[in-house]
């Protein structure tokens, strides 16, 4: 029997389009759109080689020296580009430099705009002045101490990073797209209930009446929504990975357990809301894609800073929200080298898909109906 | 017997959909169930097959209680509901499959019912077809063959022809017959007398979740006092001939509508005959004249004061 | 006028579902308001990015290096704990975390040069903002460690400071430039490309599927009706419906922006979104002429929408995508829509901008009744 449910179950649902849609093509474009947005969107922020244009009033080696050794090396800090200063401010207008600098005796500095490159430009300048300012003292009150000075700067500060994957923002995007994509697989879930109540669907009285204990054609029929849904995901985690190139860190076992566990918690959402909300089936459908949309969009799907906000204001609502919690739980897998978070997330996902499950059996095991 | 129903009591809210509800089926029979729109028919039989709670009765099936979990029942049972109830993703064949398996596990003993089921109904050409391809006709008929492709003891068919053209409806309806000289009992419900009276051995009749009467037709039909009923297309008749019809023995009513006398009588062997003598001594020129057998709208319209059909 | 009503009828059955998309439309808007960005600087103004001390001790040396920093930074008050640390990190809130040990301050006096412990996010241009201030504090002091033996703290501090305590002068290249974020009207306006697209493609497509059920057609070409007067009808329910749409979003942008209802560009946004409904309908009618079935016009609209809003900019500002996704969009009217509304913040000429809209509502129009013609002759043969 459970072969003959499973394999029937399959067969209807990869031929139903819409479901196939909705849980499958739908977050697989989705994610396309947020290659595209964010392509240029992770690399916002990263230090790039400031253009600068060089307007030489006067000569000043010491100057020139410290902008030499700026402008070299593996990553510069500087491009300067030296000029007239009519070119310079054409290039200026024209955006092509950050910003101007003056050379003469007090160095100045021109800009178009304010940005964090330009500041950078001024504190480059202003530590000039300032070192100049401090060699003046010393050479005022101990001017014996000035031929040992040694001027070469010290690192006083070493990188302690905090985790060894790169915090690269767009990657919330993904984690809460997955999140979307396994609680849309609750049309499943309510696909699975309507078939199985007589009071729900005609094929639901007809199961009905066949010799077949209900509980079990439930299981094995939801059985077969499942595999279809992990084989989606698997398709979608696929493509992530390997042709949008989307990081999950090193723990592919972990993070398919992930996609396991909350798709399961999708599925047993939508038999739970199937089950205990009255209404048809378009107002359930309703539901189900309204109450996963603002999950999502509360764990970040739309704006990454969504789910800070809603993590340092409400917290409780990162707990109550089971979206939260599995996109929650890439993210932790992801950023921590522990397991405590990772580990709070799934459990609150398990409590929730036990609570939708018992739910949903305590429904469905009545077998007679009020009405039909 | 096949089915016992006893003081059967189904209510929604204030609504008495079934009240007190006594019935009966033999092994052998075609059962019809005649009822207008919300009589209470399908609430029946949905109580029947353990799908709706009830408020009171006992159902028999096969001379043991039935209930949701009675599989050594269920698997007796074939359904066909008033909606259809197939999948749109799977073709003809795999639909049949499908309803056959959850009570024929084996392969082969199914694949033979399967085929046989198709070739029933008459669906061999459409057998990879999805259903959204199938006229309204072919869709009803796969809708049967997906209820009885197993076999069943029993066979509850639930206004299986609504909506079905003529061609369709007589195949079913000789289908239905087919089935039962196999050896299944069926009980039938539906709100058209005709195919009732065509197909049924025995009918019970409802009206507002109560059986007024029930019987084999021609039972059904003496119950009444309408025995004839005669009809003249005249061309001309005066208001004391009309008069003196309706004095004539064993004749209830006479009504004139301008163009057609209506003429009915109680049980009599030779009524018409006597009709036919006085138009023919009064001279009266007609032109058709018949005379027809009470029909089962003709006792529900004197047992309950209304038509059957609305 | 019985098309017409009918019509209104059909919107009036939809309005649940696209009453969700309004309210997104309005949560969405909310957000951004409490996301509210100063509205105008004049002058150079430096940046200053945001960061947290945690500092095992306290001294001059320490005041003073807080006290540099605070020029560039915002010391954000966050608990020392990873996990809140690096939820900050990672969305933003704060861009480095600076730990001072115990006994820096000694260590650092006697030219042990200690080291203070960083986490930032890897390789910003913030991080690198930030250390370059804090290099030059503490190699100022170092230096006056190392050439001034036994230097107390406290004239080391005066020193420090007063040696950091000059800004180059700096001259903007035309001096009475305003600078900064534009106010908020531009992103209201562009959201509203999601909300109308999706609301009336979805309205318009499903009004056309009902209206092109064969039977019905066939229906309406029997009713004693000119085909003509039905067609106008149906584009003036139409049309009523994407105008009140448009006049409610259009409304709600402008409530959400009413600081800034004074500025002359108000007008300037209202036409842009204006040219941009006539658009966005006439690809609506085109939809809805190519697609059959509710499933499938949902999942058009669904992902229409949120495509072309995701590469025309509307979610994530046009300066940030690539030029080959830029080129893309350009073939969308929404692009141009978002560029114009970006135009119009600026001052800037956006007549090229609503030009093109208007050439793509013509020609989506055009293709729509092309395509409508088509499938009728299909229909009728």
């Amino acid at each position: 029997m459970f072969g003959h449910i499973f394999v029937y179950r399959l067969k209807v649902l990869l031929r139903d389009k819409s479901m196939i849609f909705w849980t499958m093509i739908f977050p697989i474009a989705l994610a396309t759109f947020f290659n595209l947005a964010f392509g240029g969107f992770s690399s916002q922020g990263t230090f790039g080689t400031i253009p600068v244009a060089v307007v030489l009033e006067s000569d000043n080696i010491a100057f020139a020296d410290t902008l030499e050794k700026m402008s070299t090396g593996e990553s510069p800090m500087f491009k300067p580009d030296f000029v007239t200063p009519s070119q310079a401010d054409a290039l200026l207008s024209d955006g092509k430099v950050a910003g101007t600098i003056t050379v003469a005796d007090t160095m100045a500095l021109k800009v178009n705009q304010s940005g964090i490159s330009q500041s950078i430009l001024k504190i480059f300048l202003d530590r000039y002045a300032h070192t100049t300012r401090t060699v003046s003292r010393i050479a005022a009150i101990h001017p014996e101490s000035l031929q040992n000075m040694d001027l070469t700067p010290v690192t006083f500060t070493k990188d302690a990073p905090i985790t060894t994957g790169n915090l690269d923002m767009t990657l919330n995007y993904f984690y809460a797209l997955i999140a979307m994509a396994c609680f849309y697989g609750s049309f499943f879930g309510l696909e699975e209930v309507s078939l199985i109540q007589a009071n729900l669907s005609r094929r639901g009285a007809r199961l009905n009446m066949a010799p077949v204990h209900k509980l079990k054609a439930f299981i094995y029929s939801s059985l077969a929504s499942y595999t279809i849904l992990i084989g989606e995901m698997m398709v979608l985690m696929a493509y992530l990975i390997f042709v949008l190139g989307v990081n999950f860190g090193s723990q592919i076992g972990l993070i398919l357990v992930t996609v396991f566990i909350g798709s399961l918690a999708g599925l047993t959402f939508g038999s739970f809301i199937a089950a205990l909300v009255k209404g048809d089936a378009n107002m359930k459908t309703g539901l189900l894609i309204g109450i996963t949309m603002i999950g999502s969009f509360l764990s970040g799907m739309m704006f990454a800073e969504m789910k800070y906000l809603v993590q340092t204001k409400f917290p409780l609502l990162t707990i109550i929200n089971p979206v939260n919690l599995l996109a929650d739980a890439f993210y932790a897998l992801y950023f921590f080298s522990t397991y405590n978070r990772y580990l709070l997330n799934i459990s609150g996902l398990l409590i929730f898909t036990v609570i939708f499950a018992l739910s949903t059996y305590w429904v469905i095991r009545r077998r007679k109906y009020a009405s039909l | 017997m096949i089915v016992k129903v006893d003081n059967l009591v189904k209510r929604y809210g204030n609504l008495v959909a079934l009240d007190h509800l006594n019935l009966q089926v033999n092994a052998g029979e075609i059962f019809g169930l005649l009822g207008p729109n919300g009589s209470g028919k399908t609430t029946a039989i949905n109580c029947i097959l353990s799908l709706l709670k009830y408020d009171k009765g006992d159902i028999h099936v096969f001379d043991k209680p039935m209930s949701p979990e009675a599989y050594d029942i269920k698997k007796d049972i074939g359904v066909v509901m008033q909606d259809v109830a197939v999948f749109n993703e799977l073709t003809v064949h795999d639909n049949i499959d499908y309803f056959c398996g959850l009570y024929i596990p084996d392969k082969k003993e199914r694949k033979k019912l399967v085929d046989e089921a198709i070739e029933f109904v008459g669906l061999s050409d459409y057998r990879k077809f999805y259903p959204k391809k199938l006229s309204g006709g072919l869709l009803r008929r796969l809708n049967i063959a997906c209820g009885i492709a197993h076999k069943p003891k029993l066979i509850i068919l639930d206004e299986p022809t609504v909506a079905v053209d003529p061609q369709s409806r007589n195949k079913i309806l000789e289908g239905i017959v087919a089935l039962n000289k196999q050896g299944a009992t069926v009980i039938y419900t539906s709100h058209y007398m005709e195919e009732v009276e065509q197909i049924c051995s025995r009918i019970m009749i409802l009206d507002k979740g109560k059986t007024i009467a029930q019987g084999t037709k021609d039972e059904l039909k003496n119950m009444i006092s309408l025995g004839e009923k005669i009809t003249v297309e005249v061309f001309d008749i005066t208001e004391t001939q009309l008069k003196e019809i309706e004095a004539l023995p064993h004749i209830t009513s006479v009504i004139y509508d301008g163009k057609l006398v209506e003429i009915r009588s109680t049980k009599s062997k030779n009524n018409l005959e006597k009709v036919l003598e006085y138009i023919k001594t009064e001279k009266i020129s007609f032109g058709k004249i018949y005379s027809e057998l009470p029909t089962l709208n003709d006792v529900f319209l004197e047992i309950t004061g209304k038509e059957l059909r609305d | 006028m019985q098309v017409f009503k009918l019509c209104l009828k059909i919107f009036k059955k939809n309005l649940p579902v696209m009453s969700i998309y309004f309210g997104v439309f309005i949560m969405v808007s909310i957000i951004m308001m409490s996301n509210n960005r100063p509205t105008e600087q004049a002058g150079f103004i430096q940046a200053k990015t945001r960061m947290v001390v945690f500092s095992e001790e306290s001294s001059p040396l320490i005041d003073g290096m807080k006290e540099v920093l605070s020029d560039i930074a915002v010391f954000e008050a966050i608990e020392d704990d990873e996990n809140q640390l690096q939820d900050a990190l990672y969305f933003r809130r704060i861009s480095y975390i600076l730990r001072i040990p115990e006994n820096f301050t000694e260590d650092f006096l006697a030219g042990k040069n200690p080291t203070l412990s960083v986490t930032s996010v890897p390789e910003a241009t913030s991080k690198i903002y930030i250390d370059m201030r804090l290099d030059q504090y503490l190699n100022t002091a170092n230096i006056y460690v190392n050439q001034i033996p036994g230097i107390d703290a406290q004239t080391l501090n005066t020193y420090t400071l007063e040696d950091l305590d000059y800004e180059t002068p700096v001259q903007m290249l035309e001096a009475d430039q305003t600078f900064g974020e534009e106010g908020m009207m531009p992103y209201y306006f562009n959201y509203l490309a999601y909300t109308f697209m999706f609301v009336v493609i979805m309205g318009i497509s499903t009004i056309m599927l009902v209206f092109n059920d064969l039977n019905i057609k066939r229906r309406n070409a029997c009713a004693p009706m000119s085909s003509t007067s039905v067609t106008l009808q149906f584009y003036l329910a139409t049309m009523l419906f994407s105008l009140l749409s448009w006049a409610l979003l259009a409304g709600l942008s402008l409530l959400f922006s009413r600081n800034e209802l004074s500025d002359s560009n108000t007008l300037a946004f209202i036409l842009n979104s204006f040219v941009f409904a006539l658009s966005s309908s006439s690809i609506a009618f085109l939809i809805g002429n190519l697609v059959k079935g509710r499933e499938a016009i949902s999942a058009i609209a669904n992902v229409f929408t949120l495509g072309s809003c995701f590469i025309s900019g509307v979610f994530v500002p046009q300066a940030i995508l690539t030029d080959s996704v830029l080129k893309m969009a350009s073939f969308l009217p929404t692009y141009w829509y978002v560029r114009g509304n970006t135009l119009i913040a600026i001052s800037a000429d956006f007549s090229k901008a609503l030009m093109i809209q208007l050439a793509f509502a013509v020609a989506f129009f055009i293709l729509a009744i092309v395509v409508g013609k088509k499938k009728r002759m299909a229909i009728e043969a």
